[in-house]
């Protein structure tokens, strides 16, 4: 047990100390997160914004579509991405296998159902009266879109935030897309991988302390914000 | 002359194979209140709806201003026209940001926290203490209120109002139908009102319309009474009404029917006439006289017990019976005046 309590002490002298190496994985992961939920949110918003308020064939097997997505198993997205942008595949030609766009588009394919599953649901659940009064006041349909997310804000933050704990606690994708190339693609959750496989213990349980600390904000963040606005 | 603001033509709205409104001809003139009145789903809020260019109808014709509602641009349309729901939806922001949200969509900048006081005022809620409120800190009333000043700060040629004092207190129910008469005072707007509360439609409304199963029909007073009936010998049915007295109407399809009496059909006597044909003759205590729009008629209802009636008079022979609040009358109607649901 003595080599835990160690572990952490040294963490804190490595986090501290600002160690490159972990400090590195620190880096790449929050590039990668950033470039993820950009993809993400820009592709996921609108999309659910369309499935929770119109009505086109289809749409229940869309719907469960979406939901199986929200389960995808993190080595199958890994899978078929890097058969897609692999030398072979059909994108090989844009290099992207084990850079951290690669690893994006990957965390994208796995980000992208929970945004658009939980922005349908927040919408379908929404008031009724909200789209008619928002009509009835003016709104242009250029700004519709926009007026609609502010009043759903909570419910889409709420959306990104556990999307974001999708993308940044995974590690199949960022393994198998990324290579866990030092200094390059090693992330935080493929570091923590690799040192526990080596008995470092102490710089694996550093980047759990950071991926816990991003996790923490986040929601704490979350919770802040709209206990304020609540009130 | 010019166009009626609204011209409506053979106009249907159906939901699958259902038929919610079937209006065959409307039209709705410029600065005029239009009433609306029927038991719900009967097709008012879909007309609303309809009016306010936020419903398609399935088929018939919808002139504006005198064009073709499907000729014009949506958006266009919609911003002459507001609808306030029933029970409103606020926008989740501050009272104020909610008054002046349609006034930004429409690029209106300048004059904008004096359109906005203004309209608080229209509502009477004081701009100090309720513009910087957040719509969660307001009360059903005040709720209501700031809903009407958001659209009157637009200043719509066309105000839709559906039910809008309904469930609000005493004091909110006040404000706000004064508020929405200064829609028509300010700058002339035309209003389409549904509402249960007669008295005020028919004060203030030029035409009435009673709906019924999606079909507006000619307005007439009713009074209602609702089964069950007790048969009695003769092929007749009877009702106590209140203040031990009872009424006899001829056999209903079935007793437990709700029987319809219009109050034209009522004639009204000062003293109790004796040796009439009618049957029944119920004595009220009189509560208001009314002015009824659009066809001038007087609007007497009296009090029998807890049950409020309604008869219509003209007003020559509203004034040769001269009667006040608070008189006594007689009420006189056949057992044959009754129509069954």
């Amino acid at each position: 047990m003595e080599f835990i309590a160690q572990g952490f002490s040294q963490a804190l002298t490595l986090l501290l100390s600002g160690d490159r190496e972990t400090w590195s994985a620190i880096e790449v992961s929050m590039r990668l997160t950033f470039l993820s939920m950009l993809a993400s949110l820009l592709l996921g918003l609108p999309l659910g914004i369309l499935l929770g308020t119109r009505t086109f064939p289809g749409k229940a097997w869309v719907r469960v579509a979406v939901d199986t997505c929200l389960a995808l198993p993190t080595v199958v997205v890994g899978l078929l991405v890097y058969a897609l942008i692999s030398r072979q595949g059909p994108l090989g030609s844009l290099n992207l296998l084990f850079t951290v766009r690669g690893m994006a588009i990957g965390q994208t394919f796995l980000a992208l159902p929970i945004v658009v599953a939980l922005t349908a649901s927040a919408l379908e659940s929404a008031d009724p009266r909200m789209l008619l009064t928002l009509q009835t006041l003016g709104t242009p349909p250029g700004k519709m879109v926009f007026a609609i997310l502010r009043e759903v804000r909570y419910a889409v933050l709420a959306a990104a935030v556990t999307a974001y704990g999708r993308v940044v606690a995974e590690v199949g994708v960022s393994m198998m897309l990324g290579g866990n190339i030092k200094w390059h693609t090693r992330t935080i959750t493929t570091a923590i991988t690799l040192e526990t496989g080596k008995g470092e213990f102490s710089t694996g349980i550093a980047l759990g302390i950071v991926l816990l600390f991003i996790s923490f904000a986040l929601n704490g963040a979350l919770s802040l914000f709209r206990r304020r606005s609540a009130s | 002359m010019s166009a009626p603001v609204y011209r409506l033509e053979n106009l249907q709205v159906r939901y699958k194979d259902r038929l919610v409104l079937d209006v065959e001809h409307l039209e709705i003139g410029e600065g005029s209140i239009l009433g609306l009145e029927g038991p719900n789903g009967s097709g008012k809020s879909t007309l609303l709806r309809v009016l306010a260019f936020l419903e398609t109808p399935s088929s018939g014709s919808l002139h504006f201003m005198g064009s073709p509602a499907e000729s014009c641009d949506l958006l266009a349309l919609r911003r002459q026209v507001t609808l306030l729901l029933q029970d409103p939806y606020l926008l989740r922001t501050s009272v104020f940001e909610n008054i002046a949200y349609g006034l930004k969509v429409r690029g209106i900048r300048e004059g904008l926290k004096d359109r906005v006081f203004h309209s608080l005022e229209l509502v009477g809620l004081s701009p100090a203490s309720f513009a910087g409120r957040p719509w969660k800190s307001l009360s059903g009333g005040e709720a209501r209120r700031v809903a009407l000043a958001s659209r009157l700060a637009l200043r719509t040629p066309v105000l839709l109002l559906d039910e809008p004092t309904a469930g609000v207190d005493a004091g909110s129910a006040v404000l706000l139908k004064s508020a929405a008469l200064k829609a028509r005072e300010e700058w002339g707007a035309t209003l389409v009102v549904v509402s249960h509360d007669m008295a005020w439609m028919s004060q203030v409304a030029d035409r009435l319309l009673a709906f019924q199963e999606g079909r507006p029909g000619r307005y007439v007073v009713q009074n209602r009474f609702e089964g069950p009936w007790f048969e009695q010998e003769g092929g007749l049915v009877s009702m106590k009404i209140g203040d031990g007295q009872s009424i006899v109407a001829t056999k209903p399809p079935s007793p437990g029917r709700t029987g319809f009496l219009d109050a034209e059909d009522i004639t009204v006597a000062v003293l109790k006439p004796q040796g009439l044909s009618t049957r029944n003759a119920v004595r009220v205590r009189i509560l208001q006289l009314s002015l009824e729009n659009g066809s001038g008629a007087v609007l007497l209802k009296g009090a029998c017990g807890d049950r409020i009636l309604t008869a219509r008079l003209t007003r020559s022979s509203a004034a040769e019976l001269g009667l006040v609040p608070g008189s006594e009358a007689w009420f006189l109607f056949k057992a044959s005046a009754f129509q069954w649901e």
